[in-house]
């Protein structure tokens, strides 16, 4: 994979300086980049602690909100149950300040489980464009793309509840040296009693969550076929009605008709209301159809 | 103008930077959900755009980048993690020459250095950015800090040292290879930032697309509030593009499926032109730096679109 030698045609910005004033970057280096950063002391940094993913640097951090869930973590029931599901998670995390200061690099924030609970709205809402692929979250629905539609409607979900953690610098998680968000510091503690609580609890609401649902899909597919067998009952009948009419009329013998009933002759005789004089093209008019609005 | 027609769904699509008439083109199967991934080289040709070479993955290719060394290698970012080095040159069956293993989850974003030509960064879903040389297997530098998935790293065009990362947790973040933790954090959106360019002649200057439907452009000397806010999109931006030829041109790309032209000094009309080819999600838009005005985009109507600023590209 070594350079083949050629060069590029220079770029039309090399042509003319930069017009943007001093410069808030130190001068480039020289030489490789591998010289360049392995002389600065930052080569693989970071890499010891690659297994804990996740770990924001929260004293550096300038974000005060936050995150939705992974796009692999949005589940295909996310939309269902997630969503309160992830309220609790959240509060139960950052809602009381104890609960952050001790358990906030210590895996309750970065715990997949607890984290991803709330991609509930999130990834609801990416499907609601179309309904389709785009917002099929089962693998990967929600990335750049399909979040782009959920985006809006998940913060105003989740607006109320997740205001006011302030992460900047120097702010109430700024500890010094006993920092538990510093990746590069010493390990976890153990969870607390009430972080085992919390946990514990985040597993019961996920899991009627989940009963919750099939049981509401369960009632629904019975209504549905309930509904579809009173349907096929109802209509048998009916044939079996007609079936069993022209029967009786090829046997000659003849059968009330269905519809409402008309009135005989004798109705004509001035014991029905005008309302119940049937249809029938007056007999006396010599020209039919074509007198009767004359008369 | 011509249109190329790719077998996947459009992800990405870059002009060379040594030959003004090729393209590389990034797609991924099934909407980049599940799938195979294929990384096409172009030709533009009098007839139409041709296909000179494709090369095919095991998981969908979300970004492509150009070597600035040698005109023959493209870079993918691939779905299943890696990152994959095409050496055109060769034929399919020895391609990739190298395939870069280290992050834990999709690569969505790579970019070649344009003024130390011997490296290039790739962005993760696992929240970090690899700088990675040519020289090593192994990446030579992690960067750690966002919160959420890194959606575009891009190196300042004027600074050797110096790119910035757009993440999923609405900051975009300035980063100097020698130091270790990024120089400055910009929450510049109230939602993900999905793409970042810099300002190809004014190294200080940043332009930001999110999923508020919003273009920011950031001096990040004063990054407290934007220079300017472009509105005019009805969906999240996917990409945002500086001009290599004029200084206040930007190019983006949107899911409401159109690509646009602005002029950030304009603010009151700085719409210049929208393009709205695509029958899908528009996310793939390059400028050329060899012919000016040159315009390629692609998104998921699984087409590749090359046209003169200006014109419709719909115009054979």
């Amino acid at each position: 994979m070594a350079a083949s030698g050629s060069v590029p045609p220079p770029k039309p910005w090399e042509r003319v300086g930069s017009s943007s004033g001093p410069s808030p970057f130190r001068p480039p280096s020289t030489g490789s980049t591998s010289n360049v950063v392995e002389s600065s002391g930052v080569a693989k940094i970071g890499e010891s602690s690659d297994t804990e993913r996740n770990v924001p640097l929260a004293n550096r951090s300038t974000i005060g909100r936050p995150m939705p869930a992974r796009p692999w973590e949005q589940g295909s029931y996310g939309g269902n149950y997630g969503g309160y599901g992830s309220m609790t998670n959240y509060n139960s995390g950052y809602g009381s300040t104890t609960n952050y200061n001790s358990g906030y690099g210590s895996g309750l924030y970065g715990s997949n489980n607890l984290y991803g609970g709330m991609g509930g709205g999130y990834g609801a809402m990416s499907g609601s464009y179309g309904g389709g692929l785009y917002g099929n979250n089962m693998y990967r629905g929600g990335y750049g793309g399909s979040n782009a539609f959920g985006g809006g409607m998940y913060n105003n979900g989740m607006g109320g509840p997740m205001g006011g953690y302030g992460m900047g610098p120097g702010g109430p998680y700024d500890n010094g040296n006993g920092d538990p968000n510093d990746p590069f510091g010493g390990p976890p503690s153990a969870p607390s009693f009430w972080q085992s609580m919390l946990r514990v609890m985040h597993g019961v609401v996920t899991f009627f969550g989940r009963i919750s649902i099939l049981v509401d899909q369960n009632t629904q597919a019975f209504h549905f076929f309930m509904t579809a067998l009173l349907q096929l009952f109802d209509r048998t009948g009916v044939l079996y009605g007609e079936l069993a009419r022209f029967v009786l009329r090829l046997l000659g013998i003849r059968t009330k008709p269905r519809g409402p009933s008309r009135p005989g002759p004798k109705a004509i005789g001035g014991q029905g209301t005008p309302e119940n004089y049937y249809i029938e093209e007056p007999k006396e008019a010599a020209g039919g159809w074509e007198n009767v609005w004359e008369g | 103008m011509p249109v190329f027609r790719t077998a996947f769904n459009g992800y990405a699509v870059k002009f060379s930077p040594f030959v003004e008439t090729r393209l590389a083109v990034a797609t991924a199967q099934n909407f980049g959900i599940i799938g195979n991934g294929r990384q096409h080289v172009l030709e533009l040709t009098p007839n139409g755009i041709i296909e000179v070479c494709a090369f095919d993955s095991a998981d969908g290719l979300y970004d492509c980048t150009w070597s600035e060394a040698n005109e023959n290698l493209v870079v993918s970012a691939s779905g299943d993690g890696s990152v994959k080095i095409w050496d055109t040159a060769l034929p399919p069956v020895a391609n990739p020459i190298r395939s870069l293993e280290e992050h834990a989850r999709e690569v969505y974003s790579v970019d070649w250095n344009l003024v130390r030509k011997d490296c290039f960064l790739s962005g993760s879903w696992d929240d970090t950015i690899r700088l990675w040389t040519i020289d090593r297997p192994q990446s030579m530098r992690l960067f750690k800090e966002h919160t959420y998935c890194i959606y575009a790293a891009v190196w300042n065009p004027r600074h050797a040292d110096v790119f910035a990362s757009a993440s999923g947790d609405c900051t975009v973040r300035v980063w100097d290879v020698r130091e270790p933790n990024a120089t400055i954090i910009i929450p510049a959106h109230e939602h993900e930032i999905l793409s970042c360019d810099w300002n190809k002649y004014n190294d200080c200057m940043l332009v930001t697309g999110a999923v508020d439907k919003l273009i920011k452009v950031w001096d990040i000397r004063t990054y407290r509030t934007p220079m300017t806010v472009l509105e005019g999109h009805t969906y999240a931006i996917r990409r945002v593009k500086f001009s290599p030829h004029q200084e206040s041109l930007i190019a983006s790309c949107s899911y409401d499926m159109t690509t646009c032209m602005w002029d950030y000094r304009a603010p009151e009309d700085a719409l210049l032109a929208r393009y709205d080819h695509h029958t899908e999600f528009a996310v793939g838009i390059d400028i050329s730096v060899l012919v000016e005005g040159l315009l390629a985009s692609t998104g998921w109507d699984e087409t590749v679109y090359v046209w003169q600023h200006g014109m419709d590209p719909r115009a054979s």
